[in-house]
């Protein structure tokens, strides 16, 4: 029994140390981040972005995103915009205070990336494909989003446009 | 006629880009914020200016058409076009990088009256004695 001890350790000890190897690497958000939305009026950005990026280019199996943006963070760069979107007709901060997209599979493309996942806005939740681009330790993504499929003032689709670009810059640190 | 307007126009400039040179001051200290790479020193002063000699070129004109009514017209215009001036600090849109833009209206909003009540300030030094 001794004698199978010490290989049943090292074996333990190998596997594990190469499963540590292999998991994806983990990184944090650094600041100077942007979450830039652009509906033409309004248009503006999200400053609260938090979340958990493990990502290797090398081991997209193990790459995982877990981001989540604080909704009442919204600037517009007007005072009664920012108070319009936050209220209940339109995200409803308070009922829905985050937006939250969690990867369920990262690809490589021929220009990048593309993450799957599961964005939650406004209690919607909705399968989104997120293409994006991983150069010098920063994270840039770009695409769409269509308001009226997470709900949000359904009753006025037209005002202020429905579908808003959204562009991410989100630099990294190990 | 238009040199004495153009002086009423050059007076009230002044006066309203003191006053707005001063409440910006005065808006910074009480609530910490700064604006003035919205409202910087010079576009203040520009917009003085700008805004008080359109008024001496509305004047102008007004006491051409309406004769002894034309001060009387120019001051309900003058009102009531500042007034509406209001919706222009309520409804811009600031740069992303400035931050506090709810607090920006409680700076811009009078400020759109320095003008006027400037021009009524110095109004009398130009009234036509008959």
């Amino acid at each position: 029994m001794k004698k199978l001890m010490l290989p049943l350790v090292a074996f333990l000890l190998i596997t594990g140390s190469a499963f540590t190897v292999w998991t994806a690497q983990d990184w944090k958000i650094a600041d100077g981040y942007s979450v830039k939305f652009d509906g033409g009026d309004p248009s503006g950005e999200f400053t609260g972005l938090k979340g958990t990026i493990s990502f290797d280019p090398s081991d997209l199996a193990t790459s995982k995103f877990d981001a989540t943006i604080d909704v009442a963070s919204i600037n517009t760069g007007n005072g009664m915009k920012n108070t319009h979107a936050k209220s209940e007709k339109w995200f409803d901060a308070d009922k829905y205070p985050t937006i939250q997209f969690t990867s369920s599979a990262i690809t490589k493309t021929a220009t990048g990336f593309e993450a799957k996942g599961t964005l939650n806005m406004h209690g919607v939740q909705k399968e989104i494909v997120i293409p994006f681009t991983f150069e010098n330790n920063v994270f840039k993504a770009s695409f769409t989003v269509n308001r009226l499929d997470y709900n949000i003032n359904t009753a006025e689709p037209n005002h202020g446009g429905s579908v808003f670009k959204v562009d991410l810059s989100v630099p990294v640190t190990k | 006629m238009f040199k004495k307007v153009f002086l009423h126009a050059l007076l009230s400039a002044c006066l309203a880009a003191i006053a707005a040179l001063l409440y910006q001051r005065i808006y910074f200290f009480a609530t910490e914020t700064d604006f003035s790479s919205v409202l910087s020193t010079g576009k203040l002063i520009a917009l003085s200016i700008l805004t008080s000699t359109g008024a001496a070129l509305l004047n102008h004109i007004l006491n051409r058409i309406f004769k002894k009514r034309g001060e009387m017209v120019f001051n309900f215009l003058f009102s009531i076009i500042s007034f509406m001036g209001v919706m222009v600090p309520i409804s811009i849109s600031l740069p992303l990088a400035v931050h506090s833009p709810e607090l920006f209206p409680g700076l811009g909003v009078p400020m759109v009256f320095f003008p006027a009540m400037a021009w009524y300030t110095v109004n009398p030094l130009f009234v036509k004695k008959t």
